[in-house]
């Protein structure tokens, strides 16, 4: 029995780190999150758009921000470094130094007095040294945590003696230069790397002409210029003469797929990440033509290729395949490339700016961590993990995430947190979380038919909303608002002594609503309900208006006229306020247990995870084998893909949590989060089960393309990559191949069928090397469109290149075409016809065999299960995830997971990454004993509703629909989020969302002077 | 029509237009391909006609299937009937094609359901304002059969949304049209259902194509005339009804009746927002208004009622013209929102009542919407833009 502990550490705290400590801390458990820098957030805050949805990076980030300073099991320790990490896994003895800040967390109310007067100016890494900050600041506008800190090496007093204006200027007393580094000390029962990467240095290119020529730039350069909260405040201009560029170019994989400098891998994300700064360049500039100089074009994730070809057709993106040789500055800083195409052509082309696509590499610092940590580094200098365990590091009880141990984009990195999580509950004690006893709540004051009683209470926020905002006057205003008994302003609402004169206030003055203008809900909204529910109030029982971002931001040059706005706003919030009324959340049930459709690698690894988490799984495979499309893998370079497969099939079946059903079909899933019921059925003896669980997992797997192209079918020598794969494996080819094409894309990437099947470039080159090995004299040609051998992957393929294979590219306009050798004989062998552009012409081959790489396809009856579960596909008919980016194996209906194939096409380690992913996300319902429905929810007057079904089709969470008995909507409280997109489909005024009832918002809008435009008829 | 109807059949029709219909029920009653008629009928003032579920076959004789008047939407009648389903009663209705469309709106509300109701359609000249044959119903009966025996397609006698009606012969989701030619009935099957209904009763079929082909022909000219008055009066239309300011004179006159809603059959709410008490201010709101205004009028945000239901049901409006007889003080209602019905509903390229399997713009998204969406804010952006 191996030793476990209640807490957990996760180092690095980017996306993943975030994601990783927001699972951990969602199962109980309490989590040290250990940040380098300043603030949490990692690479994603500096990013201006995210590809394929161009979702803003900042917008999606900051819930998450928010909410892992908020929750109550997290512990953010910022500007801190592991020591060591001693002990056995379970019970690790953990040692951190916590640098000092200089700045006092708990007094500093970031108003940013400090920086403005701070004298030291020094460049600013947020913005890529593109813009200068204070010696004292905050990292960026929304850092987490808000509090600013001093930069010890920069500080004038600090350095050398003199200055201490910030100790001056502070209102809240907050410095203090006298703090020291700190170190501390922690147990805990396992730990989670994600500390990420750096991007590349171009400035090792001088060819290139970075820090040479004014207008070369990276690609993460170029993102923060294109950043409206950038330092060009998204207006790109070139930096010799400030005018808007109209030309661009992108030059792609420098620093990556590099021998000379020993990045013989694939950064996997620049190509997308270039095509996105193309595509919003486009947007921003008018008449912008771009042109990206690439050698292959990777964008095999799920959407990417229709990403692509938007950009090429749509934008009008041109893609140069060709190596950029030289780049040289002309007089008017404009920039002369020349590129060298592959049939040896060379050309010249002007551009206004150049902007590199640059890798990524393992961050500086890498070798010093490993030696703290115990862990070993692989031949790049990445923390070292296995294909079959891409989670784990050489250390037992340490586990790694991200980018750190591959290149990987953001999806991939949160699908690879929340895996870390699953491996690191092998080390953490889990118990069912109850929720707090209704008797420890705080008791509420009730306040149904009693007049409201409003405080209202304005923030200065030192000078941030004081100094354009006449505060006083606002807070003086609202004392002859209708219901409002109580007003006044504070410095700062949101401190502790703001907080307790709020609390104070409603005790005195027997308040029964709260209205505070001062910045934003989002962020601070948590804090003022808890406040005045700790004060006897039901926290819905609280407005807030925002005269920070709305009136002293948007308005700083019209003083003014923010401040009538502010008194509006603040009109209107107690206008709504005077109508709130006190919100209960249900608490709803969770049953521990979970179904997993489909036991294929993905299904199986998932079942695992929870049993061994102790939960009971209903495992459910439509054949009477398990292992789905993994039986039919044989080689993974040098590794054994069916001893892992018999490995885990030994694991399922002799589990006793996981109740296996083989040769079995689901029927029928009803219920919602917490509370299904399933009926599944035996295909041979019909014979019906059914069973309730709190969770489901999708699992259920793709199918190979089914193709009729390229003479398939017509002779054995024509086979897929699968085929071929087995043949290999026997040994037994129907002709002995001495030559052997293959062609890639079959099915995919075409009209119709727009995406990469993301697998076939590494699977044919690991079945070309397999073969190679085995018959060195073997011809092999692979005819592509692009070789998407991306990460670590590319290896394999540089080394098939050394074995000898012949790589010839295709585009789709001119497909190779297939024909028999001897028409009348099948067997004679296949010619295949192709243009070869380095050649210039079109090339003959006469192969023994055709190996044709096919698509993955969805499984047709995907739709079943859609339908059954209420969950969306996508236009290629694949499972439709709750948000490309952040939320990869959740739906948007909660208690839902997806993995594997079923989510898109995906290697082995990635399926295996994706379902102890989904099995981590399942486990943090699971480990609840209840959950609470949310407050804010739809309520139908029954009297109103014709049961027309609008709201229904509207909802995106399948909360609301048609009762067929009662003809009248139903709630589901559980599922319901409060979007209120229902309730604005309702034409009949049926749906009110409690917290925003027609009542509440008309009496708003009545508060304000708003009716000029109305007649007194 | 965009296509000449290939099947049809004769009905006898010696005895006049009315009575081959009812002779063609009383045979298909007796044949049990139904058990219920839903057929106008008059009421026993006889200054009216009301909806008849027609059980017993005599009483056919009373019934009139092509009715001067409509008082009641069939529609808001079928909602009653079928809202729960048909039951074991198989039910034909001879309505007219605006009702027809009604119908289909209303199935895709979940507030009809079709299952064994057979949807009888036929070719109208119209329908006269309640008012005019109140008056003097003997005159009205004598006025309209004139113009339905002489298939006067451009009478002013009819109601005015009638004489702009482009969608007055057979609708797309009719299951049989009766088409009104010369001096005879062609029956036209329309849907499955219909065929079928055709097939069992062995209806003379001879001559049949050039009879279509004549009546499509004589249809569709007919139709292109009211189209282009349809397109002249809406030009007059917008000058009251486009802008605030014609929206309040307009409308000036309202008393708050709400009988437009009341006889709308889109208008499916149980209870309209504006009648609830949701909607009825409290003093603090009267004092606010009236502190703005220094008075305050009643009946209260007239045009917020109009502008509202316009909002909710101009998408699904088939242009029945039934709001404008109910309006007391007769404001065009019927053409204002005809106007609006045929701008919301062209900009969502949709037409209210065509085809079941028509989604109703609002539940129904599609990508490239988000284009247009982007195209129209640039191009406001790009005309604000010239004014500045």
């Amino acid at each position: 029995m191996s030793l476990k502990s209640r807490s957990a550490m996760v180092v690095g705290a980017g996306i993943a780190g975030i994601q990783a400590a927001l699972d951990l801390a969602d199962m109980g458990v309490k989590v040290h999150l250990i940040e380098e820098s300043a603030t949490i957030g990692g690479r994603m805050p500096q990013l201006d758009k995210t590809f394929p949805t161009n979702d803003c990076s900042m917008c999606i980030l900051a819930p998450k921000m928010s909410e892992s300073v908020r929750h109550p099991n997290i512990t953010i320790h910022i500007k801190s470094k592991v020591e060591s990490v001693e002990g056995l896994p379970g019970d690790f003895k953990v040692k951190i130094i916590e640098e000092a800040k200089y700045v006092d967390p708990e007094k500093c109310v970031s108003c940013g007095i400090c920086e403005d007067k701070c004298p030291v100016k020094v460049d600013d890494e947020f913005d890529m040294n593109l813009r200068k900050r204070g010696a004292i600041s905050r990292y960026f506008l929304q850092s987490i945590p808000a509090e600013y800190t001093i930069d010890k090496e920069k500080c004038l007093y600090l350095t050398k003696g003199v200055c201490k204006i910030c100790e001056k200027v502070c209102p809240a007393g907050a410095i203090r230069y006298e703090d020291v580094d700190k170190t501390i000390e922690l147990s805990v029962g396992a730990v989670i790397l994600s500390t990420g990467i750096d991007t590349f240095n171009p400035i090792h290119f001088g060819n290139l002409g970075y820090k040479r020529f004014s207008n070369v730039v990276t690609s993460l350069e170029f993102e923060r210029m294109l950043s409206a909260s950038g330092p060009m405040g998204g207006h790109v201009v070139k930096f010799n003469d400030h005018k808007e560029p109209k030309t661009l170019a992108f030059i792609q994989c420098v620093g990556s797929r590099d021998e000379s400098i020993d990045h013989n891998y694939c950064s996997s994300a620049c190509c997308m990440f270039a095509i996105k700064e193309a595509i919003i360049a486009t947007e921003h500039i008018k008449g912008l033509k771009s042109s990206i100089f690439y050698m292959d074009i990777r964008a095999f994730g799920k959407d990417f290729d229709k990403y692509y070809e938007n950009a090429k057709n749509k934008y009008g993106v041109q893609f140069i395949k060709s190596k950029v040789s030289d780049i040289s500055e002309n007089e008017d800083g404009s920039l002369t490339l020349k590129y060298v195409y592959e049939n040896g052509d060379i050309q010249y082309k002007e551009f206004d700016m150049v902007v590199l696509a640059v890798g990524l590499q393992p961050r500086k610092g890498m070798p010093e961590l490993a030696e703290k940590l115990d862990i070993k580094l692989n031949e790049y200098g990445f923390c070292r993990s296995d294909a079959y365990t891409p989670l784990t590091t050489s250390r037992e009880g340490i586990y790694v995430c991200g980018a750190m141990n591959a290149p990987k984009d953001i999806p991939e990195s949160v699908v690879s947190a929340s895996g870390a999580v699953a491996e690191a509950t092998k080390y953490l004690r889990l118990e069912r979380q109850k929720l707090t006893d209704p008797k420890d709540a705080p008791k509420e004051i009730p306040v149904a038919g009693v007049r409201p009683r409003i405080g209202t209470f304005v923030c200065h926020c030192g000078i941030n909303i004081a100094g354009v905002v006449d505060v006083k006057a606002v807070a003086e205003n609202a004392k002859d608002l209708p219901n409002v008994e109580h007003s006044e302003d504070l410095m700062y609402a949101c401190s502790p002594d703001g907080l307790d004169i709020i609390k104070k206030r409603i005790k005195e003055q027997n308040l029964n609503r709260v209205v505070v203008a001062a910045c934003t809900p989002r962020t601070h909204e948590p804090l003022f309900r808890e406040t005045i529910n700790e004060a006897g109030l039901n926290p819905y029982l609280f407005e807030m208006a925002n005269i920070r971002d709305q009136c002293s931001w948007a308005h700083q040059n019209e003083p003014e006229l923010a401040t009538e706005k502010s008194k509006d706003l603040m009109a209107m919030a107690v206008g709504k306020a005077k109508e709130l009324k006190a919100l209960d959340r249900l608490p709803i049930d969770i049953n521990p247990k979970a179904l997993i459709v489909g036991a294929g690698l993905a299904g199986m690894v998932a079942a695992d995870t929870l049993a061994t988490a102790g939960h009971e799984v209903y495992l459910v495979e439509r054949e009477n084998k398990l292992g789905g499309n993994m039986r039919n893998i044989f080689f993974n370079f040098g590794k054994d893909p069916q001893k892992h497969l018999a490995d885990y099939i030994e694991r399922v079946e002799n589990n006793k949590h996981i109740h296996l059903y083989k040769n079995t079909e689901v029927k029928k899933i009803d219920g919602y989060v917490g509370n299904f019921e399933t009926l599944i059925v035996e295909k041979e003896s019909k014979k019906e089960t059914t069973f309730d669980h709190g969770v489901t997992i999708i699992a259920t797997g793709a199918d190979e393309h089914e193709t009729q192209e390229y003479k398939y079918g017509e002779t054995s020598t024509i086979v897929t990559q699968v085929e071929f794969e087995r043949m290999l494996k026997n040994k037994k080819f129907p002709k002995k191949p001495k030559t052997v094409v293959m062609i890639q894309c079959v099915g995919s990437r075409e009209e119709g069928k727009m995406y990469c099947s993301r697998i076939c470039c590494t699977k044919a080159v690991k079945n070309a090397s397999v073969l190679k090995d085995m018959m060195p004299n073997t011809n092999v040609y692979i005819v592509y469109r692009d070789m998407r051998t991306y990460g670590f992957r590319e290896k394999y393929y540089t080394e098939l290149r050394d074995k000898g294979t012949m790589f010839v590219h295709y585009s789709p306009e001119k497909k190779p075409e297939v024909t028999l050798v001897d028409e009348m004989n099948p067997d004679s062998g296949v010619n295949v016809t192709v243009f070869d552009p380095i050649m210039d012409k079109e090339v003959q081959i006469t192969a023994d065999m055709l190996v044709l790489s096919v698509a993955v396809d969805p499984k047709k009856d995907n739709i079943d299960t859609a339908r059954m579960l209420k969950i969306p596909l996508n236009a290629d008919g694949v499972f439709l995830e709750a948000h490309a980016k952040l939320r990869p194996v959740d739906f948007a209906t909660d208690g839902v997971f997806l993995c594997g194939l079923a989510h898109g096409p995906k290697d082995m380690d990635e399926s295996l990454m994706q379902a102890k992913a989904a099995a981590s996300r399942a486990l943090t319902f699971l480990n609840k004993k209840q959950i609470l429905a949310e407050g804010t929810i739809t309520e139908v007057n029954d009297t109103r509703c014709t049961g027309c079904g609008y709201c229904e089709i509207t909802c995106a969470y399948n909360a609301i629909a048609v009762d067929p008995e009662k003809e009248i909507a139903i709630v589901n409280d559980a599922l319901c989020k409060g979007c209120g997109a229902c309730v604005a489909s309702c034409r009949c005024g049926a749906l009110d969302l409690r917290g925003f009832t027609n009542e509440q918002l008309y009496s708003t809008f009545d508060s304000l002077a708003l009716t000029e435009e109305l007649e007194i008829f | 029509m965009d296509n000449i109807p290939k099947k049809g059949a004769r009905l006898n029709s010696k005895n006049g237009i009315r009575s081959a219909i009812k002779d063609f029920f009383k045979v298909a009653v007796e044949k049990e391909q139904f058990n219920l008629v839903l057929m106008p009928m008059k009421v026993p003032s006889q200054d009216s006609y009301a909806w008849m579920m027609i059980k017993d076959i005599e009483l056919l004789k009373d019934a009139n299937p092509i009715a001067p008047i409509m008082p009641v939407n069939a529609a808001n009648a079928i909602k009653r009937y079928t809202r729960k389903g048909n039951g074991s009663y198989k039910i034909a209705a001879i309505v007219r094609p605006c009702e027809i469309r009604a119908i289909i709106e209303l199935v895709k509300l979940n507030q009809i359901k079709l299952d064994t109701l057979t949807l009888f359609s036929y070719d109208c000249v119209g329908a006269l304002p309640m008012q005019d044959y109140i008056a003097n119903p003997e005159k009205g009966e004598v006025d309209f059969n004139k113009i339905v025996d002489e298939r006067t397609y451009d009478s002013k006698i009819v109601k005015d949304t009638c004489e702009l009606c482009d969608k007055c012969s057979m609708p797309a989701a009719t299951d049989l049209h009766f088409a009104i030619d010369k001096d005879e009935v062609i029956l036209i099957p329309n849907s499955e259902k219909g065929e079928k209904i055709v097939e069992t009763l062995d209806i003379e079929t001879q001559g049949i194509t050039s009879l279509l082909a004549d009546w499509s022909k004589d249809m569709n000219s007919i139709i292109s005339k009211r189209a282009k008055a349809r397109k002249t009066e809406f030009e007059n239309v917008a000058k009251i009804a486009v802008g605030l300011d014609n929206l309040k004179d307009t409308f000036a006159n309202c008393i708050g009746c709400h009988n437009c809603n009341s006889v709308c059959p889109i208008c499916y709410c149980r209870q309209c927002y504006f009648d609830s008490t949701a909607n009825k201010p409290n003093t603090d709101f009267i004092k606010i208004r009236a502190d703005k205004k220094g008075a305050l009028g009643y009946p209260q945000d007239k045009i917020m009622f109009h502008v509202g239901r316009m909002a909710h049901m101009s998408l699904s409006c088939i242009n029945c013209g039934l709001c404008s007889d109910a309006c007391p003080v007769d404001i065009p209602v019927a053409k204002i929102f005809s106007y609006t019905g045929a701008q919301t509903q062209e900009a969502f390229d949709y037409i209210a009542g065509n085809s079941v399997g028509d989604a109703l713009p609002m539940r129904d998204y599609k990508l490239e919407e988000l284009g247009e969406l982007k195209d129209l804010v640039k191009s406001v952006e790009a005309e604000e833009g010239d004014h500045e």
